[in-house]
């Protein structure tokens, strides 16, 4: 019920969020559902089954153990030392020693699989976690920083941690210390253990109030945690732009401000959720002392005596630490549901772009290419593409060209289905994209994007992305061909030489060199080439592009470039102008036009 | 145990609040002990003398003293919260002004999920270990000590036990601590492997999704989180063994206490209530290392962090800067390269090689050459981005080193090669250029850029927001917008680095021209790879393969530089003399 509540506003959420007005801030917190998430968080761990098990088994025994240990050296006392029976107490404290080293081993144990258990629970939700962020659409990273969705990997995760390991542990050690306190309590004086009793109300009450606002305040925390891990990692990512431009000073005020508010709301949750301790405390206190007062009377009025007041004293004490105990174990699991929350709510997200029910595998595409009335934006007022209709033939090169804005790398976008169309259709092979499997549709299409981002690894690790069981001989095979061969020989360690997503040991030419021979490397059916070559010296250019021509004599490609030359021999060219296709043609016909295109033309080569 | 010390400077400033919470956690423990004296009295003279006023008197004073106690322990949360958090947040605060100075070389020493693990995770655990101290740490020694004392004077039979068993004690913990300590080191190494992983497959999710490569990735993330996952499972392991061992020990005591009770140590057994009140002791010694185990642990994960959170404090910039330097308004007559070499790794391959040429003010310099000759490099090499591994550049005949730093960088407006804006407003974006910059001033700028055209068609103009990575704009509009946020700079120096490869041709025209025009007294470095970029430049550079291949106009360097007139054979029509005529 609640789930679906949860998805059905996640979803208005998304909808209606617009996607891309940049970081759009959410309402400070948001009602939550915390029984849902601890039955989910319950869920994961319930996985984790036979070490749960075998961990309050532990638990029971080495209770029990520990309750031995006490009623032994009475034993001892009375029945050997008294009476200085020296063998006898000899033999009984070498069981005594036993009980304790068994009691000692059983803690440890148990100590040592909840350690296992919580872990492992915690692990397999951040790979879930993975997976589900794996599924999402680029939309969703759009609305996202990416050092916030980081945020929920470690910081909102880890702090499950704590409350996981300590929770078995603690609650079944307390149910039995309470329940075996409140029998004894009970046998020796009901009017007393009532009495004992009064301030529990007042415990849970308090606890309740306290928790109630942790929470809160603990969601507020990470949300700001998250928000920091946002900023720094945007902040280090163009960590050179804000030196090129000195705004050193500048993005430390940013900082500063979410790190004042990180400050307050850190504050704010630990300084609450600390007065569940003193506040308790201070009720068992008075509860200890309403015992002694009204037994103190009850002695008075010879109902009671002296000893069962001692008893209930002592009792009272072993009564209140492990409730104390459990409303800290509450606090910690108030902030492991805050963490939790966050992890679940990038779980609930639903993917924008799924497989239909009955969507086609594809073996190969034969290449044709058909775009009908496709309109798109990437939000509902702005459309940036308009009324695009235009058909491409197996094996044809198609190059699209237009001024920057006009819409070209967003086709591209949609015929990878990044994004659906907002009306129209896109056709492969005469049947609409939507009917393919997303998987399979992406596969069969080879892409070298604006940006070149490549992975920390090697050189040829980098490249066989692309296809993952080609072998090296192929890779390399692939790397003559986008020319990039010649300058991987002359590295350190030419194909092993490692490189960072951020490192500056290659030039941004030279990761365009990869990421054309990690394309070529896919032999998809269908090519996209997205400015491939656009930090590229020309010469180079020439002779990527002989490589290339020899490798999309069969496939139909689609080149998008503004050094024109590039694409004077493309079977068509695509020219498009604020998200409208406006001309269309050959080369040859589009320049005897003497439209748009020649006009770029023109300008272009005006050397 | 250094690093801590250091970090320790960090509480200075609360001092205070450092003082009073353990001394009013004092106080609540105080004060929970007064609660069975004063049960004592109700019995013992209450009872005995049947007097129940007393009775109601001193069952007022125990609540007087919970109160006393809620209200110290209250305070006590408030100030250790206080000083941790405030502690805390200063650290954060100084690391990240420290990486906000941090060279290019710096960061990728350190590397970005390393740093984001030292601002979070790192330090929240260091926050969190200084609050447990605050708040529990003085109980549990306390009472250690206090029980010892009182073993040494009630039962002092008995304490060379004690002798025994403390030295054991004391062993173990700090066995474990070192033990754990290193793996939690490697824990938190863990955490910045995980988040560089992490990183990488959110900014590259195009290349993950365009090659569908997302059993791949999630088989990656599981070999980090698998090993992460094992590396914690034997850290906190370890720490496991503290518990149960140390109340082995103790037991071990216990048991031994009793069979002093028969055996005879010079001619004499111990006494039977002695050995009593030695128990009860030897209990009271476990509860406080109970209730310190937490704060043991706490501050063994604490250590390895404040390690780390003090080696990125003490990074040293690569950057350096002199003592006496000189503020530079800008270039008035020339920058010179003397003999500029450069690799950026030690024993790496040279990228740069014996580099000279002089720039006189105003003049444009265009640098083409092929993929990976250094073209970037050279760029990065005037704001001090790399210092030169040898020779000099020189501005007005000043050393760049002598220069103060901020003002060498505020005179130079540099577009790179991949355009990097921020999430946030373009006005936000271009106010990195200028911070004082007017509405004039930035649709000035985005005029000379050709970016006024678009940001024109937004419908919050300049407030228009941008994604991270500005995911919302085209290849070519990101480019202008970083063109136009060097532009609106008004610099004395523009490098633009391949500034226009999105650019269409038209736009490119605009910017060309808004060079000429408006930034005629700006010395300007254009890195193309377009001839047609730089044809009109003063001097073009060609380089290859680190070095410079040519140098000339472009008439020049057509009649003298065989690579220049290769790289135009690759850009012209065949024969090339159509476009030739349209030039002139």
């Amino acid at each position: 019920m609640t789930q679906q509540a949860n998805s059905v506003a996640k979803m208005q959420q998304s909808t209606g969020g617009g996607g891309l007005k940049g970081r759009i801030t959410e309402p400070a917190v948001k009602t939550k559902d915390p029984k849902g998430t601890s039955r989910r968080v319950w869920n994961y761990m319930e996985k984790q089954k036979v070490g749960l098990l075998l961990s309050i088994v532990l638990v029971i025994f080495s209770s029990l153990l520990s309750l031995l240990g006490p009623y032994y050296i009475g034993v001892i006392i009375d029945h050997y030392i008294i009476p200085k029976n020296v063998s006898g107490t000899i033999k009984m404290a070498g069981l005594l020693f036993g009980i304790y080293g068994a009691a000692s081993l059983f803690i440890w144990l148990q100590a040592f699989i909840m350690v296992n258990v919580s872990l492992k629970t915690i692990g397999t939700l951040r790979e879930d976690l993975f997976e589900k962020l794996q599924t999402l659409s680029l939309r969703f990273f759009d609305r996202h920083k990416h050092g916030d969705l980081m945020s929920r990997f470690t910081n909102d995760i880890d702090s499950l941690h704590q409350a996981l390991s300590q929770s078995v542990i603690q609650i079944i050690s307390a149910i039995l210390t309470v329940t075996g306190v409140a029998i004894a309590m009970f046998s020796l004086n009901w009017v007393l253990a009532i009495v004992s009793f009064a301030t529990i109300p007042f415990m849970i009450f308090a606890t309740r109030k306290i928790v109630g606002v942790s929470r809160k305040n603990f969601s507020s925390r990470q949300k700001d945690l998250g928000e920091l891990n946002g900023f720094i990692e945007e902040s280090i990512s163009g960590g050179e732009v804000v030196t090129l431009f000195g705004r050193e000073k500048e993005m430390f005020a940013e900082f500063d401000v979410i790190n004042e508010r990180l400050r307050h709301s850190a504050m704010r949750a630990d300084m609450f959720s600390g007065y569940l301790g003193p506040v308790n405390n201070f009720l068992s206190n008075i509860g200890l002392g309403l015992v002694v007062v009204i037994g103190a009377v009850l002695v008075l009025k010879d109902i009671t005596t002296v000893g069962i007041i001692a008893s209930f004293v002592t009792y009272s004490r072993q009564f209140s630490r492990p409730i104390n105990q459990l409303s800290t174990l509450f606090n910690s699991i108030q902030a492991a549901l805050a963490g939790a929350e966050r992890v679940f709510e990038t779980m609930d997200e639903v993917p924008d772009l799924q497989d239909k029910k009955d969507a086609a595998a594809v073996g190969k595409f034969r290449g044709d290419v058909e775009f009908i009335d496709v309109h798109f934006g990437y939000s509902e007022e702005k459309r940036v593409l308009k009324n695009l209709h235009f058909k491409a033939k197996a094996g044809e090169m198609i190059a699209l060209v237009g001024p920057t804005g006009s819409g070209k790398t967003t086709m591209i976008n949609l015929l990878m289905r990044f994004y659906n169309v907002s009306s129209g259709k896109i056709l492969i092979d005469g049947k609409d994209l939507q009917d393919y499997k997303i998987k399979d549709l992406r596969q069969r299409i080879g892409i070298v994007l604006q940006d070149p981002y490549l992975f920390s690894g090697t050189v040829m690790e980098n490249i066989r992305y692309g296809r993952l069981n080609a072998t090296d001989e192929e890779v390399i095979e692939a790397a003559k061909t986008a020319s990039a061969h010649g300058f991987i020989k002359h590295l350190p360690d030419q194909y092993h030489t490692m490189i960072t997503s951020t490192g500056a040991n290659l030039s941004q030419g030279q990761k365009q060199l990869l990421s054309i021979a990690r394309a070529i490397l896919a032999d998809a059916d269908i090519l996209i080439l997205d400015e491939a070559t656009a930090n590229i010296d020309t010469r180079t250019e020439v002779e990527i592009q002989k490589g290339l021509r020899n490798l999309t004599k069969e496939k139909t490609s689609f080149v998008i470039a503004h050094r024109l030359k590039t694409i004077e021999e493309a079977d068509r060219i695509l020219v498009m102008k604020n998200g409208e296709l406006i001309e269309q043609g050959s080369h040859n016909e589009l320049l005897s036009r003497r439209g748009f295109y020649y006009g770029l033309y023109a300008k272009q080569l005006r050397i | 145990m250094k690093s801590i010390q250091n970090l320790l400077a960090y509480t200075k400033p609360y001092k205070f609040f450092m003082m009073l919470a353990p001394l009013l956690m004092a106080l609540e423990v105080t004060m929970d002990l007064l609660q069975p004296f004063m049960m004592q009295k109700i019995i013992d003279s209450g009872i005995a003398n049947n007097d129940m006023s007393y009775v109601m008197k001193i069952g007022l004073l125990m609540a007087g003293a919970a109160v006393v106690g809620l209200a110290c322990g209250a305070g006590c949360t408030i100030y250790s919260t206080r000083a941790s958090v405030n502690t805390a947040t200063d650290i954060r605060r100084d690391v990240y002004k420290q990486i906000g100075q941090f060279s290019n070389e710096n960061y990728h020493e350190v590397g970005t999920g390393k740093l984001l693990t030292i601002v979070t995770s790192d330090i929240s655990l260091l926050q969190s270990a200084i609050m447990m101290t605050l708040r529990s740490f003085v109980r549990g020694p306390l009472l250690f000590i206090g029980s010892s004392v009182i073993v040494f004077f009630q039962a002092p039979e008995l304490f060379p036990i004690l002798l025994v068993l403390i030295p054991i004690l004391l062993f173990f913990i700090i066995f474990l601590s070192r033990k754990a300590g290193g793996w939690f080191r490697k824990v938190q190494d863990g955490i910045d492997q995980l988040n560089t992983k992490l990183q990488e497959s959110i900014t590259g999710i195009r290349v993950v999704k365009a090659f569908v490569r997302r059993d791949y990735e999630v088989s990656l993330f599981q070999q980090v989180n698998h090993s992460l996952m094992k590396t914690t499972i034997t850290a906190e392991q370890i720490i496991t063994v503290m518990m149960p061992a140390s109340m082995f020990v103790i037991n071990a005591g216990v048991v031994i206490s009793l069979l002093m009770g028969v055996i005879e140590v010079n001619g004499d057994t111990v006494q039977v209530g002695v050995i009593l009140a030695f128990i009860n002791y030897l209990n009271i010694i476990l509860m406080a290392l109970t209730s310190s185990s937490m704060v043991i642990m706490q501050l063994m994960r604490a250590f390895p962090s404040a390690g780390r959170i003090q080696q990125v404090l003490e990074t040293e910039n690569h950057i350096q800067t002199m003592e006496h330097q000189e503020s530079t308004s800008g270039v008035k007559k020339s920058i010179e390269f003397r003999d500029v070499s450069f690799s950026y790794s030690q024993n790496g391959e040279q990228v740069l090689k014996n580099i000279s040429f002089t720039a006189l003010k105003g003049e444009k310099i265009g640098i083409i050459g092929p993929t990976g000759s250094g073209k970037t490099t050279l760029g990065k090499l005037l704001p001090r981005l790399y210092d030169a591994d040898q020779g000099d550049i020189l501005f007005d005949g000043i050393h760049i080193k002598n220069l103060k730093l901020d003002s060498l960088r505020a005179s130079i407006g540099y577009v790179t090669q991949k355009p990097i804006l921020f999430s946030g407003s373009i006005e936000r974006n271009l106010h990195f250029g200028n911070p004082s910059a007017g509405d004039k001033e930035l649709a000035e700028a985005s005029r000379q850029a050709c970016a006024a055209e678009f940001i024109e068609r937004f419908e919050n103009r300049f407030g228009h927001r941008l994604t991270q990575g500005a995911s919302n704009l085209s290849g070519g509009q990101k480019q202008r917008l970083a063109l136009a946020r060097a532009f609106v700079r008004k610099p004395s120096i523009l490098v633009l680095d391949d500034a226009s490869s999105a650019l269409d041709a038209g736009s490119e025209a605009i910017v060309l021209e808004a060079l000429k025009s408006d930034f005629k007294e700006t010395t300007t470095f254009v890195i193309a790879s377009k001839i047609s970029s730089i044809i009109d430049a003063d001097r073009i550079l060609v380089m290859d393969d680190g070095k410079i291949a040519g140098c000339g106009t472009h008439s020049e360097l057509l009649e003298s530089c065989p690579l220049y007139q290769e790289i135009y054979s690759t850009q012209v029509k065949k024969g090339g003399a159509a476009v030739d005529s349209a030039s002139k």
